[in-house]
């Protein structure tokens, strides 16, 4: 799953382990998160989207969900 | 006329701080940024102690050392006294720190976070699947004339393949 989690860590200057240490987890997670090799659990998007102050949908993209949404 | 110079009026000049001045004392502590819009900052990482950074590890460590303790006591006593009635209760007294180590192990499995607990749970499926695999094979060898290996092998084999396959898949997730 792509996610802008790097974008919103570098406008905020946190390092990975501070993004970690703020939702709980290991580094090692956030890092994983981020280069889309682990999606997730939705209570962890949840953290990680009040962390930022933002939606779900605006850190994290499903691929192919452009095509696949109508609404 | 005065030579000082005019003072302004304090309602037509802005207040300013006093660690705006070159020369101030005062280190600027707060943010520029209004509170509510500032994001807040990485969190500061306090010191700590050795004991709060690496308790799991202590913990583990000690209980690890009672048990060899414990061992090597418990043979030794009964090498002195291989026919006492208590040699019993003395042979499983091993299991007691034994069973401390499985405590802690527990315990640090429940506080992993969810990508850690995905990657002991892989490790666990690789270290069960080729513990099987081996012990079989093995075993069919054995059937065939190698020499019969004491089962208590297969514990520290298992422990050894969990350890490899952690290694795996948390290089797999990096």
């Amino acid at each position: 799953m792509k996610n802008r989690l790097r974008v919103l860590r570098a406008e905020l200057d946190w390092s990975q382990a501070d993004l970690a240490e703020r939702l709980g987890v290991s580094r090692q997670t956030v890092n994983a998160i981020e280069t889309g090799k682990y999606d997730p659990s939705l209570p962890l998007a949840f953290s990680l989207a009040r962390t930022f102050n933002r939606s779900i949908e605006e850190i994290f993209e499903a691929e192919g969900s452009r095509s696949r949404v109508t609404t | 006329m005065s030579d000082t110079p005019p003072t302004p009026e304090p309602t037509q000049s802005p207040v300013e701080p006093l660690y705006t001045h070159p020369a101030s004392p005062f280190l600027r502590t707060e943010s520029g940024f209004p509170s509510s819009v500032a994001p807040p900052g990485p969190p500061s990482r306090p010191l700590q102690s050795t004991w709060i950074t690496y308790r799991n590890q202590i913990e583990m460590a000690l209980a690890m050392l009672a048990y060899l303790i414990f061992l090597v006591g418990s043979v030794t006593v009964l090498q002195a006294n291989p026919d006492a009635p208590w040699r019993y209760a003395v042979a499983v007294l091993p299991v007691a720190p034994a069973a401390i180590v499985v405590l802690l192990f527990v315990r640090r499995l429940a506080r992993l976070d969810e990508l850690q607990r995905r990657i002991q749970t892989q490790a666990f499926g690789f270290s069960l699947g080729t513990t099987a695999l081996l012990t079989f094979a093995y075993g069919f060898l054995e059937g065939v004339g190698l020499p019969h290996l004491n089962w208590t092998f297969v514990l520290p084999l298992m422990a050894i393949l969990w350890a490899v396959g952690a290694a795996i898949f948390t290089i797999r997730y990096r």
